[in-house]
């Protein structure tokens, strides 16, 4: 395929995938919202409002990592239960297109609810500068490309879509439990934290915090784990490291 | 130009211990612009043949060719030039038909107009034009498979693979399906298809390849392959005839209504000129692919194959 044709290609997979359902299933969206949307409920209530922002940050960093999730269901549902992989893969779609595509559309569906966390952020009297918005559309990109790899390379590996059921909580699980995605990384158990620098979620949400501005809690200093240029690079580093795996190790033809 | 080359490719699954031998030594050649028809008994191997070729599935011993590059190595020219319906494929059910047409073939790269002209003629030529604007779910089951056939055919590509792409298709259905198919190869492009209804695979290949157990029994065109067979008439008589009394003449077996014997051409009319005398009913006729078929794949493992006795 020429530039043009995969483009061409990548956005009509966006647009049979995302806007379409989109306009014909508008319910989905509400499903996208609403998990994160009962997290930021849940941690406010307990914290007696004093954890907005940080579940504010926490909401934006899971909505683009369940998007890893959705592509994965996505490519395990149309592999498993209809049995188009080997349609696309005897096509002239490559593999990145077919997924950047998936992600795409699943980035479209994550739009509402992005959107609703920066409104409550901005509602919450929080200034919000050019500098800290592009830093959290950056945290975001990144988060996006590294779980979309993460979600591709898994779904070639599932033969029946019942795994990807079995495995998805337990990734997710490693991916967001542990990371302090809804509080301070100072709330983590410090036999812990190494644990959670593994996570790219970590990175993340350091990089988020940072951009609001989440300082202190509740009078107490916070300290950021690491400098911004270091979060940037880790998600960086996460994603490529991700790619390169989804490259080599993707089941894009059965071995 | 052959479409397809293969010497001796072989597929093992390696499932635990013991792996299937799913394809065993296949060698064979499909000219361009040919219908050819895969045929032969469920778990035969059609299905693992078709995923090598169409890049889907590596092949684990042996070499492919197809439209001139190597299906191992060179996977991305072969995919801009194919198209494929998978076994069990169901298209995608949020969609109406002519957006799954229109939309395939603008992820395959198609530019707008190009679709549109294209998508509008398959539904035409395929029967769906008044079930255009439904959508998928809403389709019975072979109107959903015909849509998938429309996917395909509407494509620019110049070989495609079809698995089983008339399974549930009712008779006229299916002869619009063949109509599309014959377009194509007068079209030039090739097409590689399975199917287990064999008045299809004769009515519409130009040659046929009969697997079984993973091997190549018998390939060629039609006629040749019914030349091949043992017996290659076959005569219906009342079951008033015994048994005892047929076998002479050939192979007999036992349906409903009488006994079928196949059997050799002069044997045929001598048992044709007996039924006479006898005043009972009869049938006379060279065998069908079906009975080919029966013959080729449908005895005990442990008997010689007749293609070899027929040779020697
Ligand atoms: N993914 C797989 N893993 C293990 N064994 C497999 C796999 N796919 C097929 N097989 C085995 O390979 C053999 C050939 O299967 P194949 O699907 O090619 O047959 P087929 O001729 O297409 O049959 P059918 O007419 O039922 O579609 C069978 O014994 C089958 O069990
Ligand atoms: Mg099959």
């Amino acid at each position: 395929m020429t530039g043009r044709n995969r483009l061409r290609s990548l956005l009509t997979i966006a647009y049979w995938n995302g806007v379409l359902p989109m306009k014909r299933m508008p319910l989905f969206l509400l499903n996208t919202i609403a998990s994160p949307l009962s997290f930021l409920f849940f941690i406010v209530v307990v914290s007696h409002g004093a954890l907005l922002l940080y579940g504010v940050a926490g909401g934006i960093v899971l909505t683009m990592l369940s998007i890893g999730t959705s592509v994965q269901t996505d490519l395990s549902h149309y592999k498993s239960d209809l049995k188009l992989h080997d349609l696309v893969v005897a096509s002239p779609v490559e593999a990145p297109i077919y997924v950047a595509g998936l992600a795409l559309s699943e980035f479209l569906f994550a739009i509402p609810g992005i959107s609703l966390f920066i409104v409550i952020w901005a509602l919450s009297g929080n200034p919000i500068s050019l500098s800290s918005a592009l830093l959290v559309v950056l945290a975001l990109i990144l988060v996006w490309a590294f779980a979309s790899a993460l979600g591709f390379t898994l779904a070639t590996y599932f033969e029946d879509i019942r795994e990807t059921f079995v495995f998805s909580p337990l990734l997710s699980l490693a991916l967001t439990v542990l990371p302090p995605i809804y509080y301070p990384a100072s709330f983590l158990p410090s036999w812990l934290r190494p644990f959670a620098y593994l996570s790219p979620a970590t990175y993340a949400v350091d990089l988020v915090h940072q951009a609001m501005g989440l300082t202190n809690f509740n009078g107490i200093p916070e300290p950021y784990l690491l400098p911004a240029w270091a979060d940037i690079l880790a998600l960086v580093a996460f994603a490529a490291a991700f790619f390169v795996i989804a490259a080599k190790k993707a089941r894009w033809r059965e071995p | 130009m052959d479409a397809v080359n293969t010497h001796g490719l072989g597929r093992t699954y390696d499932s635990g211990k013991d792996g299937t031998r799913a394809l065993d030594g296949v060698s064979l050649k499909i000219p361009a612009g040919s219908v050819y028809g895969l045929i032969g008994r469920n778990g035969a191997g059609k299905t693992t043949f078709l995923r090598i070729i169409g890049t889907q599935l590596m092949p684990t011993d042996g070499s492919a060719e197809v439209l001139g590059f190597d299906v191992v190595r060179e996977p991305r020219p072969i995919r801009e030039r194919i198209a494929v319906i998978p076994q069990e494929s169901r298209p995608l059910y949020f969609l109406t038909v002519e957006e799954l047409v229109d939309l395939h073939l603008r992820q395959r790269g198609m530019a707008r107009a190009e679709a549109k002209e294209r998508t509008r003629k398959v539904l035409a030529d395929l029967d769906l034009t008044r079930l255009s604007h439904k959508i998928v779910n809403r389709l019975s089951g072979g109107m959903r498979r015909r849509a998938m056939v429309a996917m395909v055919l509407a494509s620019d590509a110049e070989f495609l693979l079809l698995d089983e792409p008339t399974t549930g298709l009712d008779p006229l259905a299916r002869r619009e399906v063949w109509a599309a198919i014959r377009q194509a190869s007068r079209d030039h492009r090739t097409v590689l298809l399975t199917t287990h209804y064999l008045d299809e695979a004769e009515a519409l290949s130009h040659r046929l390849a009969l697997l079984d157990n993973g091997k190549l029994i018998v390939e060629g065109t039609p006629n040749e392959i019914r030349a091949r067979v043992r017996w290659p008439f076959r005569v219906t008589v009342p079951l008033t005839i015994p048994e005892e009394e047929l076998r002479s003449y050939g192979e007999v077996s036992a349906f409903a209504g009488g006994h079928l014997v196949f059997t050799r051409e002069a044997q045929a009319r001598s048992l044709t000129e007996l039924a006479l005398k006898r005043n009972l009913p009869v049938s006379m006729a060279p065998v069908s692919l079906e009975d080919v078929f029966l013959q080729l794949v449908g005895r005990p493992l442990d008997e010689a194959t007749p293609t070899e006795e027929a040779e020697s």
